[in-house]
């Protein structure tokens, strides 16, 4: 019976937790359902202008790899910034690959959402861009036209209008650079291998410290791809042939073979003195980071340099890290940022596209301890006070050194990454 | 009251006074409730279901392919290794819950009767509650080669002086993966078979013939397989289906431990929807049913094994026989507990010490230094994902707990219990594989309401908190004492008062628990809310799945630990209220 005297405090409690749980629909609805308000156009303004007018107090969803907290950090800021200058709330979704983007947006056209789609703005190079643009998943002539372009030097840098070999006819706006840099534990190893020769002698004495993430990771697709373009320089050197030519065209049928063999051949060779004997491979380039930091690793590899020395100051990476660049070459890209056909908010993704390649983002970013990617900006084209921007402190010792890159390699016709990727998966996709 | 007092005065003094000819609102909403229960989990599942076989049969408007053929089907064989794949994924399924199963039973026959059972039960319970991608990433710390066994064997023992080229996690043949999935399950098992025990008219008879039996000279293993275990076993099929089916396809377990050379069947297919190549839809929709064929077969394997078993084993059940090496028995158990218990204690500690971890250079035991920087940075970068973790668990799991009330109070005004299809519908999301019916189930939401990420997300999970929350509340209402609510009835009480301040005052704490059970269920879900939100709803799990494969084993550890913490702290509540609030209603 006691629990009929308690009956008034239980009246009391079931009220209070039926007014929690109204209270957590409602805020769940309203949440769910708050709607950006559509601001007025304005005959009288510049395109631009219309473009601020309209994209003013909207969310944008961005639509970015998420496995970095440093560069979510940057995001974040972004975020910030975009919310001073246009009231606009970004919201970083954290991917952990870009394709996941990719399938959404074609799931959207596939149950013919066309405007109402849920990816404002995607961070994309290569092969993903490729896809979208074929597919026509892309809005189509916007990023040439946004201020802050010019600050490139579209003229006489034709790297912001060629997403590997491909024309981003506006659909794609830079966003950074990158090239590929090694780094290795020098407690482990006193002299780490320049070139791709030396990596295999590397590898040979001291197997299972060096391994690649497995494609279709980004990072080692670079890397076979780094090899690829070394091995046919060799080739040419010692037979005279320009084989190397092909890798800049579109992989067909009748090449594939000529272009990828020597690849093959070499892998053959090299996977049994990787990490696991090359049966097992990481799937990203954070997790070969970890296994740096683990000590399975001796030698790995980013396409974002400053990374490593961001990594040992959060006690990601140990003290002993050092990092260098390839002498025989360093594969370089840029990467950008596009707009799918049926944003949501095609305006207010433009404003935050066009504020990333502004100065003072820029600036940031390339900074060593925010992210330290470098700049798609030119500096002829900058004020002295935008130029002052990018001046950086002492660098840490484990960061790339200056001017490391002696000979930058380019990327291959996206084409390749498809030929590479199946290749590699039939011959060591499976285990032996 | 006075319309009470009239209702009682024409019906006399019948024993079953709810039943009014005359249904008010409260009671036709019950009575629909069970309806609406089986339409909320058949309706996706199944539409699910037929919306993943229209790709599958290369139906993708998207990619101007609206002509049916086996495209997908042929593909899907000739990919390279598929065999490895599907046999990967069957005999991680398999044996995980082969271990799990015997080993709980071992736990229960070992310890039956006794308060270690108790103790263990406390020890075990928390890992329930633990998500799948929380309890990979402890494990993984632990076995790694650079984990806590080698260095606690490290450079003394070993003479490593840098990690050894090792095997685990990620080694080929799926260790790693049983070894996740038995420690995850086997709680789970042990309290479903505690849970069984608590029946009240079950529990007295099976502590009963137990009794018997030992006085009747049977050791206590023996005892327990030959006087309780085949009574106890029907309440144990339905649970141990589901975790057969769970894992064979789950993603996070072989994404955090498993090979990619190649990967288990459910992870392949994951990649393929998430593949550049956006063809590769098809080949995953075919994938998807290839695994739930998979999972079917293995559940038909594994109820056609308990038939054999049952067969083999009818005759030395009544043979007479009064032991098995009892004793040899009962020592193996014991260390086998203690060594499951020390596994999962020492995953824990490693799990700890990486989230304060400064530099920590292998084969060091300890770090070089505590930090606290990893939890500030994580701290700063968690609001969202916090936020939408609690506000989907709060809002699937008030409705589940609702819902279910109401479903019992049901059970209980029409004096039947519900039918055996309804409870076997129940389970009926947790059989089929997730991964088969979401991607339906996610096209038909685009469908239909695009762009509410937030309730698409909510319902998903819903389908997976409902059963256990119905699970968690059923055994506690049906042992309700009825005498209570035919006083109240009789006193003139309306049934909607009988319900809100009769019964659920008396079942404040099974609720509460059921509450926390909802909510840490909804907290562990990854595929549902990736699905259903297209990724734009980020939550603790979501994160801390993208982080175990990426950045930095310190902000993975971070984030395993707040996917530990929130339904801990959700549980320590719902022990803890009762408590102050009724006596009764602590145990």
């Amino acid at each position: 019976m006691r629990v009929i005297t308690t009956l008034p405090m239980l009246k009391r409690l079931t009220r209070y937790s039926t007014y929690a749980m109204m209270m957590s629909i409602c805020i769940g609805i309203s949440a769910s359902t708050a709607s950006p308000t559509t601001a007025n156009i304005n005959q009288d303004l510049s395109p631009w202008q219309q473009i601020e007018a309209q994209g003013s107090n909207q969310d944008v969803y961005f639509y970015a790899w998420g496995g970095d907290p440093q560069i979510n950090a940057y995001l974040q800021w972004v975020g910030d910034q975009v919310d001073d200058k246009y009231n606009i709330n970004l919201v970083h979704v954290k991917l952990s690959d870009t394709s996941e983007a990719v399938s959404r947006v074609l799931a959207e056209k596939s149950a013919h959402n066309d405007d109402q789609g849920s990816v404002d703005l995607i961070w994309i190079n290569g092969a993903n861009f490729a896809t979208m643009s074929e597919n026509s998943l892309l809005l189509k002539q916007w990023a040439n036209k946004l201020p802050n372009f010019a600050l490139t030097d579209p003229e006489n840098n034709p790297t912001v209008n060629f997403d590997f070999g491909v024309p981003t006819d506006g659909m794609e706006a830079p966003w950074g650079q990158a090239s590929l840099t090694f780094y290795y534990d020098s407690l482990s190893t006193s002299k780490p291998p320049t070139t791709l020769n030396e990596l295999t002698a590397w590898t040979a004495q001291n197997t299972g410290r060096f391994s690649y993430p497995k494609p279709p990771d980004f990072l080692g697709m670079s890397f076979l791809k780094y090899v690829l373009v070394m091995l046919h320089e060799q080739q040419d050197a010692s037979t005279g042939k320009n084989t190397s030519a092909q890798l800049g065209l579109p992989a067909t049928e009748e090449n594939t073979a000529l272009v990828l063999d020597p690849l093959w051949a070499f892998l053959d060779d090299f996977h049994p003195t990787l990490w696991r004997s090359g049966e097992q491979f990481v799937q990203t380039g954070a997790q070969m980071r970890r296994l740096v930091d683990d000590t399975e690793l001796s030698l790995a590899f980013t396409f974002s340099a400053p990374e490593v020395p961001a990594a040992v100051q959060r006690y990601d990476l140990p003290q002993s890290i050092r990092s260098y660049a390839m002498s025989d070459g360093s594969l370089s890209n840029t990467h950008f940022v596009a707009i799918p056909y049926n944003a949501s908010h095609p305006q207010a993704a433009q404003l935050a596209a066009n504020f990333l390649m502004s100065p003072e983002a820029q600036a940031k970013k390339q900074t060593p301890s925010v992210w330290g990617d470098k700049s798609v900006l030119v500096q002829s084209t900058l004020s002295p006070a935008q130029q002052a921007l990018f001046k950086t402190k002492q660098p840490h010792p484990s960061a790339l050194p200056f001017d490391s890159v002696k000979r930058t390699v380019s990327e291959p016709h996206p084409s390749w990454v498809e030929a590479i990727q199946q290749g590699w998966q039939a011959r060591y996709g499976v285990s032996p | 009251m006075s319309q009470g007092f009239d209702k009682m005065t024409k019906k006399g003094d019948k024993p079953k006074p709810i039943t009014l000819e005359k249904k008010d609102l409260f009671t036709r909403i019950v009575s629909f409730s069970p309806k609406l229960l089986i339409l909320i989990l058949i309706l996706p599942v199944l539409c699910g279901l037929i919306c993943v076989l229209l790709p599958a049969l290369s139906w993708l408007p998207a990619l101007e392919k609206t002509t049916l053929n086996l495209q997908g089907f042929i593909d899907l064989w000739q990919t390279p290794s598929i065999m490895q794949m599907a046999a990967l994924s069957l005999a991680t399924g398999l044996i995980s819950t082969l271990l799990a199963f015997v080993i709980a039973l071992m736990i229960l026959a070992a310890f039956f009767n006794s308060v270690w059972l108790q103790r263990i039960e406390h020890l075990l319970s928390p890992i329930l509650v633990i998500p799948h991608a929380a309890a990979a990433i402890a494990v993984g710390f632990l076995i790694a080669p650079s984990g806590m066994f080698a260095r606690l064997i490290s450079p003394w023992l070993t003479g490593w002086e840098m990690a050894p080229d090792g095997m685990f996690p990620h080694d080929p043949y799926g260790i790693s993966i049983i070894l996740g999935l038995t420690l995850k399950e086997l709680p789970f098992l042990l309290l479903m078979a505690l849970g069984a025990l608590a029946q009240p008219e079950l529990g007295k008879k099976l502590r009963q013939q137990y009794t018997v039996a030992l006085n009747l000279g049977y050791y206590p293993i023996t005892a327990f397989f030959k006087a309780v275990l085949p009574l106890l076993y029907p309440f144990l099929r339905l649970p141990i289906l589901a975790v057969l089916a769970y894992a064979s396809a789950s993603v996070e377990m072989p994404l955090i431990l498993g090979p990619n050379t190649p990967p288990t069947l459910s992870v392949s297919i994951i990649q393929w929807f998430n593949d550049v190549d956006l063809t590769l839809r098809i080949k995953a929709s075919a994938g998807a049913l290839l695994q739930l064929v998979l999972t079917a077969g293995l559940v038909a394997f594994w109820l056609g094994g308990e038939k054999a078993i049952k067969a083999i084993f009818n005759v030395s059940s009544v043979n007479g026989k009064r032991h098995y090496a009892d004793t040899i028995w009962q020592k193996v158990t014991a260390i086998l507990t203690v060594g499951v218990i020390g596994f999962m204690l020492l995953s824990l500690a490693g799990l700890v010490l990486w989230a304060f971890a400064g530099f920590w250079r292998f084969p060091a035991m300890l770090p070089e230094q505590f930090v606290l920087l990893h939890f500030q940075s994580a701290f700063t970068q968690m609001s969202t994902p916090l936020v939408n973790t609690l506000s989907i668990g709060a809002v699937s799991t008030a409705f589940a707990v609702f819902l279910t009330l109401l479903c019992l109070e049901a059970e209980q005004l029409s004096a039947k219990p519900l039918s055996h299809f309804t409870s076997f519908i129940i389970y009926l999301p947790l059989l089929v594989p997730s991964i088969a019916f979401l991607f339906g189930l996610v096209w038909l939401q685009q469908l239909a309401n695009h762009q509410s990420e937030f309730f698409n997300v909510a319902f998903a999970h819903l389908l997976f908190v409902l059963p256990y929350v119905f699970l968690s509340l059923a055994s506690s209402y049906r042992r309700l004492d009825p005498r209570f609510a035919h006083v109240a009835a009789s006193l003139g009480a309306a049934p909607i008062k009988v319900f809100f301040q009769i019964k659920l005052p008396q079942l404040f704490a099974p609720i509460l628990i059921a509450v926390a059970l909802g909510l840490a269920i909804s907290f562990g879900q990854y595929l549902p809310t990736l699905l259903a939100g297209g990724g734009r709803i980020a939550t603790i799990t979501t994160e801390a799945v993208t982080l175990a494969n990426g950045a930095s084993r310190r902000t993975s550890a971070v984030y395993a630990i707040m996917q530990m913490a929130l339904p801990l702290i959700g549980f320590i509540v719902a022990w803890m209220l009762p408590k102050y609030f009724f006596r009764s209603g602590a145990r």
